[in-house]
């Protein structure tokens, strides 16, 4: 049965990226044990004869002709943007 | 005569026969918003844009133009579907400013037919939840009494049809969030097959269950608005071109033959004695008028609840990836680098409950934990999946609870999420195997005074059984 410790649930939340406190990541590594002791219910079921690739997951997709159409105008979309600057977004320096 | 205590294929003919306008229905429905807004089911109203459309059909109407199947008809959105021009929150921070440049297809299609939509609905942040509690606005109170909660995710969807702020309005369910709020709010809500309503423009939580669903006060209300909804759309590769039923045709009046699988994990010790005798007493009103049950078996379904919350937060964990602080929503002030203005924006902006699902969606989905959670609980689903399709051969529908209890006080259980997932034991199963379900009215609790839903769950595509069913219900409980 699968469990979670404190050092565990600090790279998960690194991998999430999201930050808790220590007292917030000890409160969610109790109620995380509880979410695991739920979904730890599916080992009781046997899956050994099941392939999961035998059918198509889209059996009812279609191919389209690749059309050029209108899309979203630019001021749009970046009018959402918390931070913006000449019709585009701002984002912190990534390259020196 | 009130006119919002109608249904709305009523004021829909009243609307035809000129005997009231749409201007008039849509001015009444910002009335009883006002009256009712401390159950606090909208989060915003399109106030100037509602009676401006009103009044345009009602032009239209006088001109003998040809008009759509909800022409002047006021509805509401869940705030996770997309209407170009108003806020789109999904109530959370995150989005609290985000306008949406577009309208989702969904939407699109209430308004092609006519529709006039009035505001945008409460729900639980991203639809995470059962209860709305979760909202980053406020919780929404369940308009049959203030201190319950109205079930969730879709609470302000429901609670806005029940307190009659609107004739129908529109939800989305993952795990039970159209037919648990519908159960707990004593309205209709109708969970329509996996790709039968395109998702195009609605806001992801788990791509693999989301459906689109109407909330009602009728049977044959969700049968106008599924027919409306329902139909492939390109912007949607998931939806089907499986042929759309005219879904009012499909109500004959009639249940003489049917057989109606009963199973008895839907009957469990985790069932409220007095929903059990509800549910009960709805199969005999079906069966004194000529269907029959029928014993199934669905083994697997009591696991369906783990495979939920593996498939479901894995998927959120990745949809909600995009939030990132850089094209829309929350940015935080002071960062560092890049990563740290991810990571400080989403912290900022998602409230816990989210958070709990990111986290667990990249605990099954990581290195070393995907075989044993994620791709077993994918086989499992297929499994369930299975289980349904052999119960199908012995019967037409199959009737369940729709929920365990009746609706539950605010605050009672937003400290325990496991009690709040197990909320969603009857209605989960439904949204692994991708069926089409609906949650209707079937009595009150004598000792909380709270409604009591049943859940006709059938084959996919075959919603208009559920039409049949539900409506005969409706029209012949009384006689018994």
């Amino acid at each position: 049965m699968s469990k979670i410790n404190l050092e565990e649930a600090k790279k998960l939340a690194k991998l999430s990226r999201l930050e808790f406190t220590d007292a917030e990541l000890n409160t969610f590594v109790e109620e995380f044990e509880k979410t695991l002791e739920q979904v730890n219910a599916i080992d009781s079921v046997d899956t050994s004869k099941i392939d999961l690739y035998e059918e198509t997951l889209l059996a009812d997709s279609q191919l389209r002709e690749d059309v050029v159409k209108e899309s979203f105008k630019q001021e749009a979309i970046v009018a959402n943007a918390p931070e913006k600057k000449d019709g585009a977004f701002v984002v912190p320096t990534t390259v020196e | 005569m009130n006119y919002l205590d109608m249904n709305l294929w009523q004021v829909k003919e009243l609307l035809d026969k000129g005997e009231v306008t749409s201007e008039q229905l849509t001015s009444m429905c910002f009335e009883q918003i006002e009256k009712t807004k401390e159950i606090n089911a909208l989060l915003s109203l399109c106030k100037e844009s509602a009676l401006k459309t009103a009044k345009e059909i009602d032009e239209k109407r006088k001109k003998g133009e040809k008009l759509g199947a909800l022409a002047g008809i006021p509805v509401v959105l869940k705030d996770n579907i997309n209407y170009i021009n108003t806020k789109t929150t999904c109530a959370s921070k995150f989005l609290e400013n985000w306008v949406s440049p577009f309208t989702a297809t969904c939407a699109q299609k209430l308004i092609d037919a006519g529709a006039v939509i009035i505001g945008k609905a409460n729900m639980d942040e991203f639809a995470m939840g059962s209860s709305t509690e979760n909202s980053a606005f406020g919780v929404t109170k369940n308009p049959c009494n203030t201190a319950y909660v109205p079930g969730g995710s879709s609470g302000g969807s429901a609670a806005s049809v029940a307190s009659k702020q609107c004739f129908a309005s529109l939800g989305t369910d993952t795990g039970g969030s159209i037919r648990e709020p519908a159960s707990f709010c004593g309205v209709v809500g109708l969970k329509p097959t996996y790709g039968r309503v395109s998702r195009s423009g609605v806001v992801a939580f788990a791509s693999s269950l989301d459906q689109v669903g109407p909330f009602t006060r009728c049977a044959k209300d969700s049968a106008i608005m599924l027919s409306v909804l329902a139909g492939k759309d390109e912007l949607d590769m998931t939806s089907s071109s499986v042929e759309v039923k005219n879904y009012v045709q499909e109500i004959k009046g009639d249940v003489k033959g049917l057989k109606i699988g009963i199973a008895k994990q839907f009957f469990s010790d985790k069932l409220d004695d007095e929903v059990k005798t509800k549910i009960q007493n709805a199969i005999n009103v079906l069966t004194k008028n000529g269907a029959t049950t029928v014993e199934i078996d669905l083994p697997s379904i009591d696991v369906a609840l783990a495979v939920y919350y593996i498939v479901s937060s894995a998927e959120a964990a990745s949809n909600l990836a995009r939030f990132d602080g850089i094209r829309y929503g929350v940015r935080a002030k002071n960062y560092e680098d890049l990563v740290d203005l991810y990571v400080k924006s989403r912290t900022q902006g998602f409230g816990k409950e989210v958070k709990r699902r990111i986290m667990l969606g990249n605990y099954v989905l990581s290195s070393g934990y995907f075989d044993a959670f994620y791709r077993k609980a994918k086989k499992v689903q297929k499994i369930i999946k299975q289980e349904f399709l052999e119960a199908f051969k012995k019967c037409d529908i199959i009737i369940s609870p729709t929920t365990a209890t009746t609706a539950f006080k605010i605050g009672e259980k937003s400290d325990d999420h496991v009690a709040m997932y197990l909320n969603d034991i009857f209605t989960v199963p439904i949204n692994i195997a991708g069926l089409p379900a609906m949650s209707i009215p079937c009595g009150v609790s004598e000792k909380n005074g709270m409604p009591i839903g049943m859940q006709i769950i059938a084959p996919h595509f075959e919603e208009g059984r559920i039409f049949n069913v539900a409506d005969f219900y409706e029209n012949n409980k009384e006689v018994q």
